[in-house]
């Protein structure tokens, strides 16, 4: 790839962060975040990617960048406030600015109205018609200084002996000028060191600093400094203490009544803020004396999380606080006041723990080509084959489990396993990605319908594939706007049926048994089952007399050609149906389930697999061909008597187990591999349960055994076919077919069609 | 007249786009000696690690910014030295003041020219051979 075009690639992929980073700071700004740290991220975002799109001469995306800055500019500096007139509209504008990246990337297309109107509504906000983007020369009466260099020859060594120290000494030099520092509100500063007798007691420092959060504001400080190193740790011993400031105007005795019942049982000094050598700056002895301290042991990591905490706080201007004078600056800068003499050296405080743990989750990461890491994962699969392949063999060459080669393949497997794994690792991902899109969709839907609803998420950390991730917006953006429009009730039916106004809707993720599991439920009406079973019947989905259970009238909902919406609005009703929902979430391998209660809502289930590359299978053989049945919806296998076995006519079979019937589907009959049904002992049956927990038992010939199959997708290579999922190759190298259990239980079922497997 | 080779130079941006545009800008122009820092903190320690002629930093940066790395290079003795130029978004000329007031030697606005980074870069060392 020639460097500009790499670079291009990169620009386009930072921007994908960026404005990430745009709306998720936006989204907080518009839930009442008005820190600077919020307002100058999101300010970063659309200045980074105009900066960017600039040097590629992307004009449409810079004019639009240029405005939106403009405006955020105006927040930043204090003349705008971040009230919903402003935050909704940027908003928007935020959707056209991605709208534009992708346009600029993908070579698409946005409508110049658009960003017209959007930009208009910007420009009105601010009150600044036009600055010229490019107006370069404003700089006029403004003296650069040349550099004298005296250029050393590369390889000298580095200026500075000792860089540890200056780094500290040199972050506080870059601190901004101290302004007048704000009066003190006044408070105490607290050192708390449990002993090992108050945990003995069960006392909990946690409640104690809760507590202590009640009396004003707290900052608290983990010392964790006296912490030994795991072989050395007691686990009954006390190794951590507090520093704490509490602001406010508490007295002291308030404060020591928090440790009443401790207070024998620690060592706490209480002194008033101030009192402790806390200079004007607002750096604590104890920082000073860090930073002082620097060369005899402090890491440096310590001491710049030290400094920036210093530098995140703007309420608490940080001055000079070495005893490292500045050096004279080549122009005229603020003079920094020098701090006083530091106090004694105390033990080195742990920094502000939020904010390392903040730094280490940013840090350390590379971009990967994605097909890079498809490429591994696609090699793995085939070592996987090979090794299944090797194995197979060294079995039928007779060897012995115990022989030196059958452990070693044993061994290799399970590294083959761990390998697989931690590449699956690589390709997953936060659901964050989708559910964050979430919010400003359920906004807008609001405003259309004109109900009240509040988004309630939960899990957003959760990991899965990033394919996944990537075929579940449209299903949930359709399953949310569902909840919403048909879902919630309008506020006053709420009132009247004594609920909050406020409907919500919960977008929720966890990990269950090797698969991800989504929810979105509303605490809505509930599913009008008479309504349903009316327009089922109305549009011949099924008969007038059909008795159905409540469960399966809810599920009615997912057959094709269903739509409750009496009219279509613009909303739910854009030709897509809970089928279609129904049939990308199956496409994911994954199941879709629905429970509503009468008055209280209604709840969809999805279940997907964490990974679309690979499957637990049992590999049967049913009229002479090989199947993989997903091992996750075995329930058990059992030798069927033929006393177990009834007909029902029609040649439906259904099979007695522990007292309960459940349907029997003849596998090689289902899928035209025999013509005769198979006689149910000459068999084996796998009890399965399919979505929503329905129940069947699939007859085959004979289980051959249980193995990981790399899934390849049998739509990609030849074509979607009725009750098979997918196609794997086995160790033998034999082509086989991954059964799609859900179609055989809906045909063992009636529910639906089973003339389509037939057709199959 | 500086060989641009025997200048060493540190980039400083958040952006890898912006970092990567440099970089390739400054290869054209014959430097060799190119590091690079994501953030004014990790800038710093490049500066204060390995020898450094030139600094050309962005100026919004989370973390430290540009203005706070060019306060540090400049209380330190042993860098001060250390020629600065500062990238910015668009020709803020309150922004550039200030910098001019803490000892920057030049400024360079977003997107440019491997012939305005040339022009920058000389008004600082002087032609480049």
């Amino acid at each position: 790839m020639d460097p500009m075009a790499e670079i291009k690639a990169t620009f386009f992929q930072e921007c994908e962060e960026q404005l990430v980073e745009l709306e998720s700071g936006l989204l907080a700004m518009d839930a009442g975040d008005d820190s600077s740290e919020t307002v100058n991220a999101v300010f970063r975002a659309v200045h980074s990617v105009k900066g960017g799109a600039g040097a590629f001469g992307l004009d449409d995306l810079v004019h639009f960048a240029h405005v939106f800055e403009t405006t955020l500019d105006e927040v930043r500096a204090g003349r705008l406030a971040a009230t919903a007139e402003v935050v909704k509209p940027m908003l928007r504008a935020a959707d056209i600015l991605a709208d534009l990246v992708r346009a600029a990337r993908d070579g698409g297309f946005v409508d110049p109205a658009r960003c017209e109107t959007s930009s208009a509504e910007l420009k009105k906000i601010t009150g600044i018609e036009d600055t010229a983007a490019a107006d370069d020369d404003g700089m006029d009466g403004l003296v650069f200084q040349p550099m004298q260099v005296a250029l050393p020859p590369i390889g000298d060594a580095p200026a500075s002996g000792a860089p540890d120290l200056d780094i500290a000494a040199l972050l506080a030099a870059a601190q901004p000028e101290p302004e007048p520092a704000p009066a003190e509100p006044g408070g105490w500063t607290l050192t708390f060191k449990p002993k090992a007798e108050l945990y003995k007691k069960a006392n909990e420092t946690v409640l104690l600093l809760r507590e202590l959060a009640r009396l004003g504001d707290v900052e608290v400080e983990l010392d964790a400094s006296e912490l030994p190193l795991l072989p050395h740790l007691d686990p009954e011993g006390s190794y951590l203490s507090w520093n704490i400031k509490v602001r406010g105007p508490a007295p002291e005795g308030d404060i020591r009544e928090v440790f009443d019942f401790v207070e024998s049982d620690c060592d706490l000094t209480v002194a008033p803020i101030g009192a402790e050598g806390e200079d004007a700056s607002g750096l604590s002895a104890d920082d000073v004396a860090a930073i002082a301290s620097a060369e005899a042991e402090l890491d440096i990591a310590a001491l710049i999380s030290r400094a920036q905490g210093g530098i995140a706080e703007t309420s608490e201007p940080v001055g000079q606080s070495s005893e490292q004078q500045p050096a004279p600056v080549i122009a005229p800068a603020p003079a920094a006041p020098v701090a006083a003499a530091p106090a004694p050296a105390p033990a080195a405080a742990a920094p502000p723990e939020g904010r390392e743990a903040k730094a280490a989750a940013a840090a350390a990461t590379i971009r990967v080509d994605l097909d890079r890491v498809d490429r591994v994962i696609d090699l793995v699969g085939e070592l996987v084959i090979n090794q299944a392949m090797l194995a197979q063999r060294v079995t039928e060459a007779g060897m012995a489990r115990a022989s030196s080669v059958a452990v070693g393949l044993d061994e290799l497997e399970q590294l083959t396993r761990e390998i697989q794994d931690s590449v699956m690792a690589m390709r997953a991902q936060p659901v964050k990605s989708v559910f964050q899109r979430m919010p400003r969709l359920v906004r807008e839907v609001a405003a259309v319908v004109g109900k009240q609803v509040r988004l309630v998420t939960d899990g957003e950390g959760t990991e899965v594939d990033k394919t996944v991730i990537e075929r579940l917006t449209d299903p949930l953006t359709h399953m949310i706007r569902n909840a919403i429009d048909h879902g919630l009730e309008s506020p006053e039916k709420r009132i009247a049926a004594g609920k909050n106004p406020e409907g919500v809707v919960r977008l929720s993720a966890l990990h269950r048994s090797g698969r991800i599991v989504i929810e979105v439920a509303d605490d809505g009406g509930g599913i009008n089952r008479e309504r349903v079973k009316n327009i089922a019947i109305e549009k011949g989905l099924i008969a007038a007399d059909a008795a159905l259970t409540d469960e399966e009238i809810d599920n009615l909902i997912f057959l094709p050609g269903f739509s409750t919406a009496a009219t279509i609005s613009d909303i739910s009703g854009r030709g897509v149906g809970m089928d279609v929902v129904k049939r990308s979430i199956q496409e994911l391998g994954g199941r879709i389930s629905i429970s509503s209660r009468p008055g209280l809502g209604s709840t969809f289930t999805m279940s997907l697999p964490l990974t679309l590359a690979v499957l637990d299978g049992m590999v049967v053989t049913a009229g002479q061909q090989t199947l993989v049945a997903p091992l996750t919806a075995i329930v058990e296998t059992l030798q069927p008597r033929r006393a177990d076995v009834s007909n029902l006519g029609d040649g439906a079979r259904v099979i007695s187990i522990r007292g309960s019937y459940v349907p029997l589907v003849d596998v090689g009959l289902s899928l035209g591999y025999r013509s005769e049904p198979l006689d149910a002992e000459q068999g084996v049956a796998l009890l399965i349960e399919g979505e929503g927990g329905r129940r069947a038992v699939l007859l085959v010939d004979a289980i051959q055994g249980q193995r990981q199959v790399v899934i390849k997708s049998l739509e990609a290579n030849y074509r979607r076919v009725p009750g098979i999922a997918a196609a794997t190759i086995l160790g033998d190298g034999r082509v086989a077919l991954i059964l799609d259990i859900d179609a055989l239980v809906a045909a063992s079922r009636g529910t639906e069609a089973p003339r389509m497997l037939q057709a199959g | 007249m500086p060989a641009a080779a025997s200048i060493s130079v540190v980039v400083v941006d958040d952006q890898q786009t912006m970092r990567s545009l440099v970089r390739t800008g400054l290869q054209q122009l014959g430097f060799k000696d190119i590091r690079e820092a994501g953030d004014g903190e990790a800038g710093l320690r490049q500066v204060l690690t390995g020898t450094t002629h030139l600094v050309i930093s962005d100026f919004n940066m989370p973390k430290l910014d540009g203005l706070g790395l060019l306060r540090a290079i400049r209380s330190h003795e042993p860098i001060r030295g250390t020629a600065f130029i500062m990238l910015t978004g668009r020709a803020d000329k309150e922004l550039v003041q200030r910098a001019v007031q803490f000892g920057v030697n030049n400024y360079l606005v977003k997107p440019f020219t491997v012939a305005q980074l040339k022009e920058k870069i000389e008004a600082v060392f002087g032609p480049l051979t």
